[in-house]
């Protein structure tokens, strides 16, 4: 059977092919190549990413960052809205919010983030 | 703000910086050039270069374009004192910093939290050391006060990343209020300066990150070598001994070592340049240190020659890093 996601990952990023459909997952996944810099961590796996809603020809991402006076908030939410827009089907309307409320908690964190920070292990 | 119209107000910071360095080189020398950066050295470096990088990233933050107002002033600020307009110069020094504290307010107000209140801290000191300047008084504690709060805040606020005893956090704010009330008594703030060296030295993030590699691990070398650098002029101030190389230690050991880490950070969110990790700019990194240590231990005046030739270059490396995108030799 002809794989459209295949044909369509041979022209695209070699990384992440651009999908026919995207889910939540997808989304999540795409977020993962942007990081936060000094930390050396994707966004994802700080728990940066609180919400992810996807509908047909569309994807609405909020975030936050740990403070609300970080200049790398704006430059991460632009990332953020370039890396979904590679994967998601052409014309896919991506919008990305920073959010303040409620406040990022370290719990937010992945497994894998909390054991390089010292919260478990 | 677009992008593009950031350029400018950064540019406006770097004349400051260049004639702020050019002066302070001058008092070393008998010839006694360049009389108005001479004489002001420490504010065309604290408020007109530092004080335009500093609200022009609070600014980028807010995306607020009259938050873009405090980046102007300071800005402009080195111009016209530099022109010779000492007055106008000073009150447009402390109108960036009124503007910057209003900003501060507005972060405030997003999230209030112990890093926010911090954060308005160090503008209400660098308001306060602006108006002392203008009013002919000592600003130098309260410039000291104004980066101590400043990149403390931003320190506490990437440690929560990290698992810390809330006993942790208690001794930060106690330190932070210390610094917001100490800077007429410069002894007493050097002994806080040394207790929040050591704080930042344990706490911090890049006690962490400093282990990983690329950028993270450049980052939190800059970091780490500069809180070295920030007990050496705390102890230096809490003494009163050898008053060039308490400041340099905090203003070139401390405060530049940052601003060396961060630029890879920082730069591609203010103006949207690549600016791709690479392994040289450790090379003006190791010069600045290297050169401070001339400067606090063997001369002044070859220490303070090597200080200004590792910001000549780490501004080259950068550009050629941005523009020509030099790759990072391999690890």
């Amino acid at each position: 059977m002809f794989d459209l996601n295949q044909a369509r990952a041979g022209r695209s990023s070699p990384k992440l092919p651009r999908m026919e459909m995207i889910d939540e997952a997808g989304v999540r996944e795409a977020l993962r190549a942007v990081e936060d810099p000094e930390a050396g961590m994707s966004i994802v796996d700080l728990g940066l990413v609180y919400g992810i809603a996807v509908e047909p020809g569309r994807v609405r991402v909020e975030m936050t960052m740990t403070s609300p006076a970080c200049p790398v908030a704006p430059y991460l939410v632009d990332e953020s809205t370039a890396a979904i827009r590679a994967v998601a089907p052409e014309g896919t309307d991506v919008q990305v919010d920073l959010v303040w409320e409620p406040p990022w908690t370290p719990d937010r964190m992945s497994a894998e983030a909390q054991s390089r920070f010292g919260w478990s292990g | 703000m677009p992008p593009r119209w950031r350029l400018p107000l950064l540019a406006l910071g770097f004349v400051s910086l260049a004639l702020g360095i050019a002066g302070g080189l001058a008092r070393l020398t008998p010839f006694g050039f360049l009389p108005a950066a001479i004489s002001l050295h420490g504010a065309l470096m604290v408020s007109a270069f530092f004080g335009t990088v500093i609200s022009l990233e609070r600014a980028v933050a807010l995306e607020r374009t009259w938050a873009y107002a405090a980046p102007l002033c300071a800005g402009l600020s080195g111009i016209v004192l530099l022109a010779g307009f000492g007055v106008a110069g000073m009150a447009l020094m402390a109108l960036a910093a009124a503007f910057f504290f209003v900003s501060n307010v507005m972060v405030l107000q997003r999230q209030r939290s112990l890093e926010t209140a911090t954060l308005l801290a160090g503008a209400a000191a660098w308001l306060a050391g602006n108006l002392m300047v203008f009013y002919g008084q000592a600003a130098v504690p309260w410039w000291i006060a104004f980066f101590a709060l400043t990149i403390g805040a931003e320190r506490l606020e990437l440690s929560r990343y990290l698992k810390r005893a809330p006993a942790v956090r208690v001794a930060f704010m106690l330190l932070a209020a210390a610094m917001l009330v100490l800077p007429p008594f410069p002894a007493a703030l050097g002994a806080v300066l040394v207790l929040l060296a050591l704080w930042l030295a344990a706490f911090d993030l890049a006690r962490v990150t400093v282990r990983q590699s690329g950028l993270p691990r450049y980052v939190a070398v800059c970091l780490l070598a500069g809180y070295f650098w920030l007990a050496v002029g705390g102890v230096l101030m809490a003494l009163s001994l050898a008053y060039d190389a308490a400041l340099h230690a905090i203003f070139v050991g401390f405060v530049f070592s940052m601003v060396f880490g961060h630029a890879p950070v920082i730069l591609p969110a203010v103006l949207r340049v690549r600016f791709p990790y690479s392994r040289w700019l450790y090379l003006p990194l190791v010069l600045l240190h290297a050169s401070l240590a001339v400067r606090a231990a063997l001369s002044t005046e070859i220490g303070a020659w090597g200080n200004a030739a590792a910001v000549a270059l780490f501004i080259v490396t950068a550009a050629l890093i941005c523009i020509k995108g030099v790759p990072a030799p391999a690890r």
